[in-house]
């Protein structure tokens, strides 16, 4: 599919605010070194909705009729994308005033800060999960289609909340290794869910052939003629071809950009706290998870590229 | 219920007619207009229902062209339909009909991702996807005459390659033609249960030519005896 | 919930029934309008045509109704400007007309052949016919000569119908089915409606075609020819019939000029004719009588194969012995063409024993009680249920009239001529073979001011003296049709007219008429010298051209109509009277005579003029003999009343339907005022059903040939006996041999000619060009398909249409392509003897090795057809046609020769070899370019960005 940067940006920033939510409202629970300051909460809190906010403004440049997107909550039922949709929705207000309570009163109603974080915190995951599905549950898109779709949105979402989260905990002049280590540990759990789904696609797995796709068994079936001589809604949409050697130069730069570097920088910042170790890995992971994404898209077959001449899914 | 369509393509010979009757009838449809991008300049585009493409099956010299005409199959279990996040991708119950009701459309192009045959379109002009209706607005018409309910493709196919019926009655001409011809849907492991079900092509009938005529004309042409025949 | 779902407002909504006209197949059509818009174009069911199907294009139709390409007022070319600049001016009708009357009025008082009027695919002959001889001219014809004459000439020289428009397979009974060489053709939805029949009835469909596309795709067995080899495969198959005796003996003495004397007296003036008695009779061998005895008289029994002496003691065999002869001979053995023909000879064979199996162990009978012409009582008709069909695969190669012989020679042999499950006949066919219709020949008629022709322009020679030359040899028509280059041109040489005008050889023209053709494009070879032509200057007179007034009538901006001094802008097919004639070519099927009407269903929003009506607007102001009353004024009002009220031969008009005063009569009677309307009320279509007992073995069946003799469809209620053995071909062999008592040619070329060509049994030889050019250097035949979702150039100004084929590449099998490192879009270099163009590739498995193929007539003219200049038909389709040319690659010595039929002047477009290279780096697009169209005058149609068509009106117009 040809990527377009408002569904990259949509869902990376999206992915990141919940993330960095999540951990905000665990620290808040678990408070490792003492907690972050209310300051500190407020920033972290702050930043995350403004992301989760940007990210959901920016789905609605995709729509080509966007003044029914109200509707888009309506069929909570069945449809991925309406749950994505509610559950986003249903996060805003316990996470408002989380942060509220988490940055103004930090005292005060710590149960009822406690409630709405956890609160805010599930349906954070449960969005996450949510926006992971919408391509998982497709079984037009054999790439897709895999349980580690879902698992990489929340690991790269909290990856990505860990890497924002730092430069916030560090700021406060407390001690921030747990959330070095914190970023280190879920670095490491994203890179492995990462490889595992690139090791997946890479298998041959059961694509289907144009023979498949056609019923025409008695030879190998062509393509003669695809019945219009320039394109349709159909090949601009899904006719999109990354070729192999671009995929294999994006995969280095998802683990070089993503992984690797602010692996480094993360333990350079152990040894040597000081300066800009952190704010760098977090901007490095952030251009791998947007490289990372341009991949997730680009990558995608969809099967009726069979029926345009494609000998495989 | 369960509407739907059978494609012969033993006979299939790939005009086009059904793409064309079906953009004709609809343009002026329950869904029209079907905007048609860019219609006299360089690359020229639009939304249409059916589509039908060109196969060639094996190598030179035995290879095999098969048309291959494709539109919605109907789905029993239509993803287009559960995806769509405002209810505008519907399935009738009374008879299987897959449609989108184009007030309800914010065009996400979601439903268009979930389905395997590309039988949906986006229009831009509109921002809705658009899609085959089966012909709704005729096959319940009272005001037409019974066999003009039919879809616009089945009227005007000149293979008479296109039947139109019930899959469930048993009885119907769709169900006699799977059953005797061996129908089959496509990629039926995907899940989706499509209704439309497609002929594959008659094997040839073999046609005996031993012991034909008496051999040798050319030598006996000579003493050759006429056969009296009586004007 | 859901919007409930909305039917069409009938209330608002009204049906009529015409004829559709978006290609030549006629199918009747259901037209649904709103408010005086088209809503909807669908199939007419009770039509016998397509009974209730349309076409792609049939389905187009609103696209073309409503296209921006519509000419919309008169135009003349701006004085000062150059002819094919487009600058143009707007004109009245009024001005027009009496400019063009008083121009065709001078030519008529001076000398009539000064005009040449020919017409594309019109469906119209029978009056634009009769226009022309009133007016005088024999230089008049359709495009049947680069279309497919050789299939009209070879059947009507052959069997008394032909494969062209003059008959059909019977579907419902056929069990084998042989196409050679068709993609679509005329009758395209009855094609479709027949195969899905024969298959679904077990029947066996095999096809002979280089490509494997449109009905090819469906057929049982393919095969591969080799281009212009199919005369060869037909003889081979003849070989292992006739070697095996696998032939109908019944029907070759009845029903075929089988037993026949030939007089074999070599050298002598005579020889190779009919032996005849004093009253002109064919004789025959009577072997119970032992004696020679008239052909044509019934209780007699012929030999079939025999060697006897004539009274005066020359030498005589019957026809089937010099078949015999010449078939059996090793040349036509299976194993000594399959290299040619590129079929494996175990495939002829068996393909020559399954037709023999079917044909005579698989017949098929129809209990019905008939007469044949010799007054024998039968209980049933037999069936050799065995069908063929064939087109301008076989049509369009030098070689072609006699490779349809061929054909015919197989169902001479197999009987299988319209019987049931075989190839049968449509009304007002068959008839005598040839017809009795003789073109106009004398001189004095042809010069003769302001003087109809007593005879049509166009006919059926039997004999040097029925050519149209002058005493010197010279032909006196424009196209040289019926000269010693080209005896049987039966359909005329359109393809030659604008290249012998621009030569003005035989003579210079002073006006050219073309209707509904575009001849500077797509109907023309060498396309871009036919323009270089029309802009040529005479030099003799200063300010004029070679061709000095050219008239183009035309519905829509085509290339032709920039090239016009005057343009008349038609109507569409659904705004005008029109009328599918039997005298015309029939929409008849094989069990019903039938033809048809158009009427206005939708009002010109344009000052346009249907041209029938033009037409008899000038005939009346030219007073023609046949348009004027006795006392000088005109006898039709209008197109309308010439139909109702003009009377070929008493009783019989342009429509054989609700005649007789009180509209009872059919196929006979006096006209019938309200006509039209009867017509209109019966749904525009009138099907006259045959007795079950008349629909088979016409040529001899007695109560068919008295009703048709009734009807005028023949002369007399004679049998019409088929000809294995062509006499008429004979007697200009002999005059090419100097045997002949009677106009011979002087010209050595035109000897040799004759001598080779004019065999009275079918013969195969190599196509002429190819003859002429390199093999090596040019190794693929190239060839041109109809794409069954456009007709020619028309339908590229079609909005929907276009979406699905607008551009056109050259494709060339895939394994061959590999080996010549060339793959799928690359951009090519094609290059023939005449000229090269550059064009995409595509690769295919179901192409033949040496064969390369394209769409015809997709490459447009930049800002033709009421598109943009950057229109990918323009900037990447091509033209095969630019390699092509329409005369023969030049021999020393000898005069330029027409790239045709040596028999029949059809044009040779298939006989075309080319190279093929790969473009280098950054040559893409289309080659040759030309210049951009400029729009004409009064052209202020939206081309919108988007368009949203929807017959409520809020389409983006
Ligand atoms: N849709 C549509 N229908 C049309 C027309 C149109 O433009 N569009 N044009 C109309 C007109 S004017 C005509 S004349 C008819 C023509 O109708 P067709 O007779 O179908 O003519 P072509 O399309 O020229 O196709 C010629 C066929 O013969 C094959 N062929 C070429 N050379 C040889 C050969 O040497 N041997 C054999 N066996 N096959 C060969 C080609 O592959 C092709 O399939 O169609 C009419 N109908
Ligand atoms: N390379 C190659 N070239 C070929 C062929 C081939 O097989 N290969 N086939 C040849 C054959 S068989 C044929 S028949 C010719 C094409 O046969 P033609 O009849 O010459 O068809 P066109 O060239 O499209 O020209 C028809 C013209 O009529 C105009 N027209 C359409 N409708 C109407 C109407 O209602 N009224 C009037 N007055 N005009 C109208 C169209 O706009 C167009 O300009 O092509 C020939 N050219
Ligand atoms: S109209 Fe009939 S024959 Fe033509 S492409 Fe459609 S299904 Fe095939
Ligand atoms: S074919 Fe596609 S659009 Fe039609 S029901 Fe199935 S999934 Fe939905
Ligand atoms: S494009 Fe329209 S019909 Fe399709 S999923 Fe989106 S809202 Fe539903
Ligand atoms: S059933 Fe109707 S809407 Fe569907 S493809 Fe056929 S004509 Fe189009
Ligand atoms: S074949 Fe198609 S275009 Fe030709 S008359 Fe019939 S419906 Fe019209
Ligand atoms: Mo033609």
């Amino acid at each position: 599919m040809q990527p377009t940067f408002s569904v990259i940006f949509f869902t990376v920033s999206s992915g990141a605010g919940f993330g960095l939510f999540a951990l905000l409202v665990l620290a808040d629970f678990l408070k490792p070194a003492g907690g972050l300051g209310a300051g500190q909460s407020l920033v972290a809190g702050a930043l995350a909705l403004l992301l989760v906010a940007g990210g959901l403004v920016s789905s609605l440049f995709h729509l080509a009729n966007p003044r029914n997107a109200w509707r888009a909550f309506g069929r909570f039922r069945t449809s991925w994308l309406s749950r994505e949709g509610v559950f986003a929705m249903a996060f805003f207000p316990p996470a408002l005033l989380y942060t509220a309570l988490a940055g103004l009163a930090p005292e005060r109603w710590v149960p009822v800060r406690h409630g709405v974080g956890l609160l805010a915190a599930l349906l954070a995951w449960l969005t996450l999960f949510s926006s992971g599905m919408i391509y998982a549950c497709l079984k037009t898109v054999r790439q897709w289609h895999t349980p580690l779709t879902p698992v990489n949105y929340l690991a790269l979402g909290h990856f990505s909340g860990a890497m924002l989260l730092l430069p916030v905990a560090q700021s406060g002049g407390s001690q921030a290794d747990f959330y070095r280590y914190l970023a280190l540990g879920l670095l490491v759990v994203a890179a492995a869910f990462k490889a595992a789904s690139y090791y997946r696609i890479a298998g041959s797995g059961a694509s289907l052939t144009l023979n498949a796709a056609t019923g025409l068994i008695r030879g190998q079936v062509r393509l003669l003629d695809a019945g219009h001589t320039h394109g349709t809604f159909l090949t601009r949409e899904f006719g999109f071809l990354l070729a192999r050697r671009h995929a294999v130069w994006l995969r280095a730069a998802v683990f070089v950009l993503g992984f690797a570097l602010p692996l480094a920088l993360l333990l350079r910042t152990i040894s040597a706290p000081a300066g800009a170790g952190a704010a760098i890995a977090g901007l490095s992971t952030l251009l791998g998870i947007v490289a990372e994404r341009w991949l997730f898209f680009a990558e995608a077959r969809h099967v009726v590229n069979l029926y345009h001449g494609a000998q495989r899914g | 219920m369960k509407l739907g369509l059978v494609i012969d393509l033993d006979v299939c010979v790939g005009c086009h007619a059904c793409a064309v009757a079906c953009k004709q009838w609809n343009a002026s449809g329950i869904t029209g207009p079907l905007a048609d991008y860019n219609p006299y300049g360089a690359e020229p585009s639009g939304v249409w229902f059916n589509r039908v493409r060109h196969y060639e099956v094996g190598e030179y010299p035995t290879s095999k062209t098969v048309n291959f005409p494709m539109s919605c199959m109907h789905c029993e279990d239509a993803a287009c339909v559960t995806v769509c996040p405002t209810g505008a991708s519907y399935k009738r119950a009374e008879d299987g009909i897959v449609l989108v009701d184009q007030d309800k459309c914010m065009g996400c192009n979601y439903c268009a991702w979930a389905c395997p045959y590309g039988a949906r379109e986006l229009d831009r002009a509109s921002g809705t996807m658009k899609k085959c209706t089966l012909c709704v607005d005729r096959i319940y018409d009272p005001a037409l005459a019974p066999e003009d309910r039919q879809p616009a493709c089945v009227l005007t196919c000149p293979a008479h390659a296109r039947i139109f019926g019930d899959f469930d009655d048993p009885n119907s001409a769709v169900s006699n033609a799977v059953r005797t011809r061996g129908g089959y849907a496509l990629m039926p492991e995907l899940g989706y249960s499509p209704t439309n079900r497609y002929l594959p092509p008659r094997e040839t009938r073999a046609i005996p030519t031993e012991g034909l005529g008496k051999p040798g004309l050319k030598e006996r042409l000579k003493g050759l005896v006429n056969k009296v025949v009586r004007r | 919930m859901n919007a409930p779902i909305q039917f069409e407002n009938h209330a608002r909504q009204e049906v009529k029934y015409t004829t559709c006209y978006m290609c030549a197949c006629r199918c009747g059509i259901r037209v649904t309008l709103e408010e005086g818009k088209v809503r909807f174009i669908q199939g007419n069911r009770n039509h016998p045509t397509n009974q209730g199907v349309l076409c792609a294009k049939g389905s187009a139709g609103i696209m073309k109704q409503y296209s921006p390409a519509r000419l919309k007022k008169p135009l003349m070319r701006k004085p000062g400007a150059e002819r094919g600049s487009g600058e143009f001016v707007e004109v009245e009708w009024d001005e027009a007309l009496v400019m063009l009357t008083s121009r065709l009025g001078r030519i008529r008082e001076t000398d009539p052949s000064r005009l040449a009027f020919f017409t594309g695919r019109d469906q119209m002959q029978a009056l634009t016919g009769l226009w022309a001889q009133q007016f005088g001219t024999p230089n008049w014809a359709a495009h049947g000569g680069f279309c497919s004459v050789n299939m009209a000439a070879a059947g009507l020289y052959s069997i008394g119908f032909s494969f062209w428009e003059f008959g059909a397979p019977d579907w419902d009974h056929a069990k084998y089915f042989i196409l050679w060489g068709v993609a679509e053709d005329h009758s395209s939805n009855p094609i479709k409606i027949g195969l899905e029949k024969l298959k679904r009835r077990g029947g066996k469909f095999v096809t002979v075609n280089p490509v494997r596309t449109g009905y090819s795709a469906i057929a049982d067995e393919w095969v591969p020819i080799r281009p212009g080899t199919d005369g060869l495969l037909a003889l081979s198959i003849a070989h292992v019939l006739l070697s095996r005796e696998l032939f109908d003996w019944e029907f070759l003495v009845r029903y075929t000029n089988a037993p026949w004397l030939v007089v074999q007296t070599p050298g002598e003036p005579g020889d190779g004719l009919f032996l005849r008695d004093e009253a002109g009779n064919p004789l025959v061998w009577d072997m119970e009588k032992e004696s020679l005895v008239s052909g044509m008289q019934a209780e007699t029994s012929p030999a079939l194969f025999g060697e006897f002496a004539a009274p005066d003691g020359r030498p005589v065999r019957t026809v089937m012995s010099l078949v015999a002869e010449r078939y059996l001979d090793e040349r036509y053995a299976p194993a000594s063409v399959a290299e040619e023909c590129g079929v494996a000879a175990g495939t002829i064979e068996r393909l020559a024993l399954e037709m023999a199996q079917v044909a005579f162990r698989e017949t098929v009978e129809i209990e019905t009680t008939w007469t044949d012409c010799y007054g024998r009582k039968h209980d049933r008709f037999v069936g050799r249920p065995v069908a063929m069909y064939a087109m301008r695969g076989i049509a369009a190669h030098s070689n072609g009239f006699h490779a349809c012989r061929a054909i015919h020679l197989i169902q001479m042999l197999l009987g299988a001529l319209d019987g049931p499950g075989n190839f049968r006949a449509r009304a007002p066919y068959p008839k005598p073979v040839p017809p009795h219709q003789l073109p106009e020949n004398d001189l004095s008629v042809i010069r003769a001011p302001s003087t109809p022709l007593l005879r049509p322009p166009l006919g059926f020679p039997t004999r040097p003296e029925d050519l149209v030359i002058d005493a010197e040899g010279n032909p006196l028509r424009i196209d040289k049709a019926f000269s010693w280059e080209s005896p049987l041109a039966s359909h005329g040489l359109m393809h030659m007219v604008i290249t012998n005008a621009a030569n003005h050889d035989p003579y210079a023209l002073d006006t050219l008429i073309l209707f509904m053709a575009n001849m500077a494009w797509n109907s023309s070879m060498n396309t871009g010298s036919i323009q270089d032509m029309l802009r040529q200057k005479d030099p003799d007179e200063p300010g004029e051209y070679k061709i000095p007034f050219l008239v183009v009538v035309d519905s829509y901006h085509s290339e032709t109509v920039n090239f016009a001094d005057l343009v008349l802008p038609d109507t569409t097919y659904l705004e005008r009277h029109d009328c599918i004639s039997l005298l015309d070519r029939p929409i008849s099927e094989p069990d019903a005579a039938a033809d048809a009407i158009r009427y206005p269903v939708v009002e010109p929003d344009r000052d346009v003029r249907p041209w029938q009506e033009v037409l008899v607007e000038l005939a009346s102001r030219l007073k023609f003999p046949a348009f004027t009353n006795a006392d000088g004024t005109r006898k039709f009002r209008d197109y309308q009343d010439f139909v109702v009220n003009y009377e070929r031969s008493p009783g019989v008009g342009f429509l054989a339907g609700w005649r007789g005063k009180n509209g009872d009569k059919f196929l006979k009677g006096e006209p019938n005022p309200k006509q039209w309307e009867a017509y209109i009320e019966n749904q525009s279509f009138f099907a006259y059903h045959w007795p079950e007992h008349m629909k088979y073995m016409r040529f001899a069946n007695k109560d068919y040939l008295e009703t048709a003799a009734e009807a005028g469809f023949i002369g007399r209620p004679e049998p019409i006996v088929m000809q294995l053995y062509s006499e008429p071909l004979q007697k200009f062999r002999l005059a090419g041999q100097g045997l002949y008592d009677g106009p011979m040619p002087k010209k050595l070329t035109d000897r040799e000619r004759l001598a080779r060509y004019f065999d009275p049994l079918p013969i195969w030889y190599a196509p002429l060009e190819q003859r002429r050019v390199d093999k090596a250097e040019y190794p693929f035949y190239a060839l041109t398909q109809r794409p069954m979702m456009m007709y020619h150039s028309w339908d590229s100004q079609n909005a929907w249409l276009r979406q699905i084929v607008s551009q056109n590449r050259l494709y060339m099998n895939r394994a061959q392509a590999e080996r010549l490192g060339l793959r799928e879009g690359d951009w090519v270099w094609v290059e023939s003897h005449n000229g090269r163009v550059r064009c995409q590739l595509g690769t295919m498995e179901g192409c033949q090795e040496d064969t390369v193929w394209t769409w015809n007539a997709i490459g447009k003219q930049a800002g033709a057809w009421g598109l943009n200049p950057d229109a990918s038909e323009a900037t990447r389709g091509f033209l095969l046609n630019h390699l092509i040319s329409e005369l023969l690659p030049e021999k020393d010595g000898e005069r330029r020769i027409t790239n045709s039929d040596p028999v029949t002047g059809q044009a040779a477009w298939f006989d075309l070899r080319v190279k093929i290279t790969k473009a280098g780096p950054g040559e893409t697009g289309a080659w040759p370019e030309f210049t951009t169209l400029r729009r004409l005058p009064g052209d202020d149609a939206e081309r919108p960005e988007v368009l949203r068509w929807d017959v409520r009106g809020n389409s983006e117009w």
